[in-house]
C-alpha cells in the first residue's frame, strides 16, 4: 500500500521542479521539507529600510557567533536573510582540523532558492565530453543534445535574462530581454573587444530576474536585497514559481517540518518503499509510502540521506567526489572619467566573461577553466566613512562619489577527487538524533592552478579597459564557500563506478531518483543550477513514462 | 550605565538569586530589556560628539544608535577602550585635533556615527538613498 505516487524529499530549486513535474505529470505528490513554511507576506523582507534593522545591517553578531557562525560566511548572508539558513548547533557536522569546508544550508519551504545568486548559464560538450577527454575521473552518461530540449523548458518557465552570443561552449537559451550595462561597462567591453576578440569577450549576466512580466510574475523593480525575499515574484525560487505551479494541480501534498530519518528498503523487491521522518516541532516519527522517491535535498544532505539509510551505494561512490567553485581569484581597477555618471538602482545581476582558457588553445599549467563574473560602480558614503574631517566638510564628504571601479571575480572548475569525501560521523548528531556528515575536502593543484590564473587574466582584462591601482583579491575561497557543493552521487556509464545513470535512477535501487547537485559528474564552471533543474525535470519525465509501463 | 551593572541592579531589585542559571542567551536578552526600558535618555556625551562630528546626526536618532552599538554589538574588550577614550574627552573644543590624530577608539566613535547617519531615515533621504528609485539606469546624471 502506498500513501502517494511519489515523494520528494526538499522543497528547493530542484525539489520544486519535481513537485511540478511530477504532479502535472499526475502523480500524487508529498514533498517533504525539513525546515518552516514561507509566507511571502510574513516571510520577505526585501523592502524593509535600514533604519529598521536594529543593528542597521551589521546583525545581530552575538546571536550569530552563538548559533550561526559557519551559516554567516554565506555571502548574502545578512542581519535580516540569516532566517534563511540553518542553525548551526541544531545542524552540526565536522570537518579535519586543517580542512575547513562551509556547508551553506538552508532548511524552509524553497531551501536555498530564496537565497540563491540567480545566475544562470548552459553547459555545452565542453563540459559534458570533458572527463573523457581528460580521462578524468567517469564519463557523462549525458550530452548537450540529451539535456538542451530540457534547458529550453526550465528557461521557459523560470523567465531568463539575458543577451545570446552565438558562443558554441555556453549555449544561447530562451533569454528575456537583457538587462542593461552601465557606461564604463560598456567601455570595458569595447576594449575587450579591440584587444582580444573573439576569445574573450563581456557579455551582460544571464540572470533569473525578469526584465518583462513572465508566467504571472511581475518584472523586476531594482530593489537590490534579492536574497530577503521578492514579494513580486520577480525572480525564480520554487516559493515564487514551481511550487505554486505544483499546488494548481491539486495533486501536491507539501508537508514541512519533516525532517528524513531514512529511506525504507525492501530487500525482497529491491525497491524504497517508504521514507521515514521526524516531526521537527514535536519530535514524533512516522513514514509515508509511495511508489517512487526523489532526493532533492541538496548534495550533501542527499548523500547524507543515502548513508544513513545503507541504500543506493553498491559502488562506495556516496559521498564521494564533492566539488564546488573556487573563487576569489580576479582583480579590481580604478577608471578614470564618468565623474558626471552615476548609476540609479540596484541592479540583481553583474556582467560575465564566459570561460576562454582551454577552449580552443590548451593552457600549459592546468585543465578546464573559469569564468568571471563582475561589475562596475562608484563607491558611495561608504568609502567616506573613515575620512578625515569634522561638520559640514565631512557632511559633504558623505554625498560625494568615489571614481568608477572594474571588478572580476573568477568561478573556477574543480576536478572531482574521490578522496574529497562526506562520510557518517561516528558519534556526531543533529538535534533529533540523525547522524552528521564529516567532510573532508580541499583543492587540488589544478583547481588552485585555475586560481592563480584568474589573477593574471583579470589583470590583462582590466589593462586592457585601460584602469590604474589593478589589485587582485585574496587567497582562494574555502571549499564549499561558493554554495555550489556537488558530485556526492554522481551519473555515470558504470554500476561499479557511479551511483546514477543517464537519467539520475539509482542503479542499485530503480525506483529511487536523486537530481539535485549529488547528481554532478564534473563541475563545469557555470553557476550549476540550471543543470540541476534541467536534469530533474528531465528524470520526472523519465520516471512517470517508466512508472505508466510499470518498470519501476 | 553598563549592562553588567543593569542586570545586576535588576536582579538586586527582583530578588533573583540565581543569575548563574540563565543561559548566555537569556542574560544577553534580559541585558537587551533592561535597555530598552532605560536607555530611552542617550548619554549626552555621546549625544554632543556624534553632533559636532556629523551635523544633524542627533535629529537623525544616531546617539541611540551608537549606544546599541557599544552595548549590544561590541565585545567587553572592545567597548572598554572606547569607554575610556570618551571618559577623557572633557572638552570638545580639542575635537579638531583630535580627528587629526584619529585614534582608535575615535575612530570607531566617528565610523558608527557616520553610518549611523547613513542608515538613518533622515540621513537617507538627505543624501537622496531614500526612496528607492524603482529602476535602473547605468549611466544617469550625477
Amino acid at each position: 500500500m502506498t500513501d502517494f505516487d511519489a515523494i520528494v524529499v526538499g522543497s528547493g530549486m530542484t525539489g520544486g521542479w519535481a513537485a511540478k513535474e511530477l504532479t502535472e505529470l499526475g502523480l500524487r505528490t508529498l514533498v517533504l521539507e525539513a525546515g518552516r513554511p514561507i509566507v511571502p507576506e510574513r516571510d520577505y523582507t526585501e523592502h524593509k529600510p535600514p533604519w529598521e534593522l536594529p543593528f542597521r545591517g551589521m546583525g545581530d553578531r552575538r546571536a550569530i557567533a552563538a548559533r550561526q557562525a559557519m551559516q554567516r560566511n554565506s555571502v548574502s548572508f545578512d542581519e535580516l536573510s540569516h532566517v534563511f539558513w540553518t542553525d548551526d548547533v541544531d545542524n552540526p557536522y565536522s570537518t579535519p582540523a586543517d580542512r575547513p569546508f562551509y556547508w551553506f544550508r538552508a532548511r524552509q519551504v524553497g531551501g536555498k532558492s530564496i537565497i540563491w545568486g540567480r545566475q544562470v548559464y548552459r553547459w555545452s560538450d565542453l563540459d559534458f565530453e570533458a572527463n573523457l577527454r581528460d580521462g578524468v575521473a567517469v564519463d557523462w552518461p549525458i550530452r548537450y543534445a540529451d539535456i538542451a530540449p530540457w534547458y529550453d523548458h526550465v528557461e521557459r518557465f523560470i523567465g531568463v535574462s539575458g543577451q545570446a552570443e552565438g558562443l558554441a561552449h555556453l549555449p544561447d537559451g530562451q533569454f528575456l530581454p537583457p538587462m542593461e550595462m552601465n557606461c564604463v561597462e560598456r567601455h570595458v567591453r569595447e576594449r575587450m573587444q579591440q584587444r582580444f576578440g573573439r576569445e574573450r569577450i563581456l557579455t551582460i549576466g544571464r540572470v533569473a530576474n525578469l526584465t518583462a512580466a513572465h508566467q504571472g510574475r511581475a518584472p523586476c523593480h531594482y530593489c537590490g536585497p534579492c536574497h530577503r525575499g521578492c514579494i513580486t515574484r520577480s525572480y525564480f525560487s520554487s516559493v515564487n514559481a514551481t511550487l505554486p505551479a505544483a499546488r494548481a494541480t491539486g495533486r501536491l501534498t507539501l508537508r514541512p517540518f519533516s525532517i528524513v530519518r531514512a529511506l525504507t528498503y525492501d530487500r525482497r523487491t529491491n525497491r524504497v518503499t517508504g521514507v521515514g521522518i521526524v516531526d521537527a516541532q514535536t519530535g514524533a516519527e512516522r513514514e509515508y509510502g509511495a511508489k517512487v522517491v526523489f532526493l532533492c535535498a541538496s548534495a550533501l544532505e542527499s548523500a547524507r540521506i543515502m548513508l544513513n539509510s545503507g541504500v543506493g551505494n553498491s559502488s562506495d561512490q556516496v559521498g564521494r567526489n564533492i566539488m564546488d567553485h573556487i573563487k576569489w581569484g580576479g582583480g579590481t581597477g580604478e577608471l578614470d572619467g564618468w565623474t558626471d555618471r552615476k548609476v540609479t538602482g540596484e541592479r540583481p545581476n553583474g556582467i560575465y566573461v564566459p570561460r576562454f582558457r582551454n577552449v580552443s588553445t590548451r593552457h600549459p599549467d592546468f585543465i578546464r577553466g573559469y569564468g568571471f563574473q563582475g561589475a562596475a560602480g562608484r563607491e558611495g558614503w561608504r568609502s567616506a566613512l573613515r575620512t578625515p574631517g569634522i561638520g559640514l566638510a565631512f557632511k559633504q564628504r558623505l554625498r560625494e562619489l568615489g571614481p568608477w571601479s572594474m571588478s572580476f571575480w573568477g568561478f573556477g572548475e574543480m576536478l572531482p577527487r574521490a578522496e574529497n569525501r562526506a562520510t557518517i560521523h561516528p558519534t556526531l548528531v543533529d538535534k533529533w538524533g540523525i547522524p552528521s556528515l564529516h567532510i573532508d575536502c580541499r583543492w587540488g593543484e589544478n583547481d588552485l592552478a585555475i586560481h592563480r590564473d584568474m589573477n593574471v587574466t583579470a589583470a590583462e582584462l582590466l589593462e586592457a579597459a585601460g584602469a590604474r591601482n589593478i589589485e587582485a583579491p585574496r587567497g582562494p575561497s574555502t571549499p564549499g564557500g561558493t554554495n555550489h557543493e556537488m558530485g556526492t552521487a554522481r551519473m555515470g556509464r558504470d554500476p561499479k563506478t557511479s551511483v546514477l545513470n543517464g537519467w539520475n535512477q539509482s542503479w542499485d535501487v530503480p525506483n529511487l531518483f536523486v537530481t539535485d547537485g549529488a547528481a554532478m559528474t564534473s563541475s563545469g564552471c557555470q553557476n550549476p543550477s540550471l543543470t540541476y533543474m534541467a536534469l530533474t525535470a528531465r528524470a520526472c519525465h523519465y520516471a512517470v513514462d517508466r512508472l505508466k509501463r510499470s518498470e519501476i | 550605565m553598563e549592562r553588567r551593572e543593569l542586570i545586576r541592579w535588576l536582579v538586586a531589585s527582583a530578588g533573583v538569586a540565581a543569575l548563574d542559571t540563565l543561559a548566555p542567551d537569556d542574560l544577553i536578552a534580559l541585558g537587551r530589556d533592561v535597555h530598552a526600558r532605560a536607555g530611552a535618555h542617550a548619554d549626552p556625551l555621546i549625544a554632543a560628539l556624534a553632533e559636532r562630528i556629523l551635523p544633524g546626526a542627533a535629529d537623525a536618532g544616531v546617539p541611540a544608535f551608537i549606544e546599541r552599538m557599544l552595548n549590544d554589538w561590541h565585545t567587553p574588550e572592545e567597548r572598554a577602550p572606547i569607554q575610556a577614550g570618551l571618559r577623557e574627552l572633557s572638552d570638545l573644543s580639542r575635537l579638531e585635533s583630535i580627528d587629526q590624530a584619529n585614534p582608535d577608539w575615535y575612530a570607531r566613535l566617528k565610523y558608527l556615527t557616520a553610518y549611523g547617519y547613513c542608515t538613518s531615515e533622515i540621513g537617507m533621504r538627505e543624501l537622496e538613498l531614500w526612496p528607492p528609485p524603482s529602476r535602473y539606469d547605468g549611466c544617469a546624471p550625477v
